[in-house]
């Protein structure tokens, strides 16, 4: 990150800080991919640095999540500990807090399951985007290694390049949102039936004027709900690193601006405590993100189970 | 005028309205709490949903006017 403030390289900075802060927060180049693999059905598989991020965060997730749990769960019951303890005070308030009173007693143990999996997920992938590691191995490759900024055939420069977190991507919160989106049709025929889950999603006995507003408003808001659960995930993660990047951005910017390096240290006394504030901020949104988006889902599944006119 | 010079307005309105919204929601959770400290557990948990909702019409009108700066 610091990076992006200091390697605005040729030209005037205040042309180069925008263009610099996009090209962090969005992907690495399709076009320079970390590792090249072929075009399947039209889908290109290379593998970009959020496909690595992806990559990492499952092999950490199996790691810290799955293998104890499952460890856990072949035994005969006993008492947890540590670490199994740690997860069990994460899933009990999950299942008690999101799940039962959204989408009711009955349902409660079929979809906690999958809340569970949309909770960790988000927070690991979130929480990746606050650990620089990709920003120190640049800066070792840039420092110590001598490999100008330039150099896109670096494989160093490829991961280093782009990215802030795969949960900044809209792809990826799309695909997430999609998986959301089939759960809640899947909830509602499961409750109800197939046929009663699409009845189910306007009110009935209204006069037959009303329809005509109502199925259609209601068809929208059945596509707006992974809309927007896409983008508040994706803008929400991205906009934290934007407003990081601006702010140490000004260090440049007013270094420029007063042709001197005295007046960029001077702001940087305001503006690297500030940088630390906002990382304080972000740490708070990603738990909120992930919450907000487990408790959303929870809610949009219990609205198609519970219906009430 | 251009149109997107109007574009840095409309963000400005966004986070002005969004930012009563949100106001006024914790205004009045921190009352009713004041006044029942006992529910305060329900309260919070009544105002969370519509409070991430309302932050979520805020974030995409402000994904809308970044893309038409951009874009």
């Amino acid at each position: 990150m610091i990076l992006a403030a200091i390697s605005s390289k040729s030209g005037s900075v205040m042309e180069n800080v925008g263009s610099n802060i996009i090209h962090h927060v969005s992907n690495s180049d399709i076009s320079h991919p970390i590792m090249k693999l072929p075009v399947i059905l039209g889908v290109d598989f290379s593998v970009t640095k959020h496909v690595l991020m992806l990559w990492i965060v499952t092999v950490i997730l199996s790691f810290s999540i799955v293998i104890p749990v499952r460890r856990y769960l072949s035994k005969t019951a006993e008492t947890p500990t540590g670490w199994v303890n740690a997860i069990e005070t994460v899933v009990q308030f999950i299942r008690d807090s999101i799940v039962r009173p959204n989408i009711g007693t009955k349902w409660t143990s079929s979809y906690t399951p999958v809340l569970l999996t949309f909770f960790f997920f988000i927070l690991f992938t979130n929480t990746i985007g606050m650990i620089p590691i990709f920003d120190i191995i640049g800066l070792i490759n840039r420092f110590v290694l001598d490999v100008s900024a330039s150099d896109s055939h670096n494989a160093i420069n490829g991961i280093l390049h782009g990215g802030v977190t795969a949960t900044g991507n809209f792809n990826v919160t799309g695909a997430l949102a999609a998986i959301t989106f089939f759960l809640i049709i899947i909830a509602g025929t499961r409750a109800h039936g197939f046929f009663n889950h699409w009845k189910n999603l306007v009110p009935s006995g209204l006069a037959w004027p009303v329809y005509i507003i109502l199925i259609p408003i209601e068809i929208i808001g059945m596509l707006v709900k992974p809309f927007a659960l896409t983008m508040r995930l994706a803008a929400n993660m991205t906009g934290g690193h934007i407003a990081l990047l601006a702010l140490l951005s000004l260090m440049a910017i007013f270094g420029e601006m007063f042709q001197s390096a005295l007046a960029g240290i001077g702001v940087a006394f305001i503006s690297v405590p500030m940088a630390v504030a906002v990382s304080g901020l972000e740490i708070i949104v990603i738990l909120v993100q992930a919450y907000v988006f487990t408790l959303l889902s929870a809610v949009f599944i219990g609205m198609a189970i519970n219906v009430h006119h | 005028m251009e149109a997107t010079a109007l574009v840095p307005l409309g963000m400005g309105l966004i986070v002005v309205g969004a930012g009563m919204g949100i106001g006024r929601f914790a205004a009045a959770a921190a009352e009713s709490i004041a006044r029942q400290p006992e529910a305060a557990d329900k309260i919070t948990a009544a105002v969370n949903l519509p409070l991430f909702l309302l932050e979520g019409v805020a974030i995409l009108a402000e994904v809308f006017t970044f893309l038409m700066l951009i874009l």
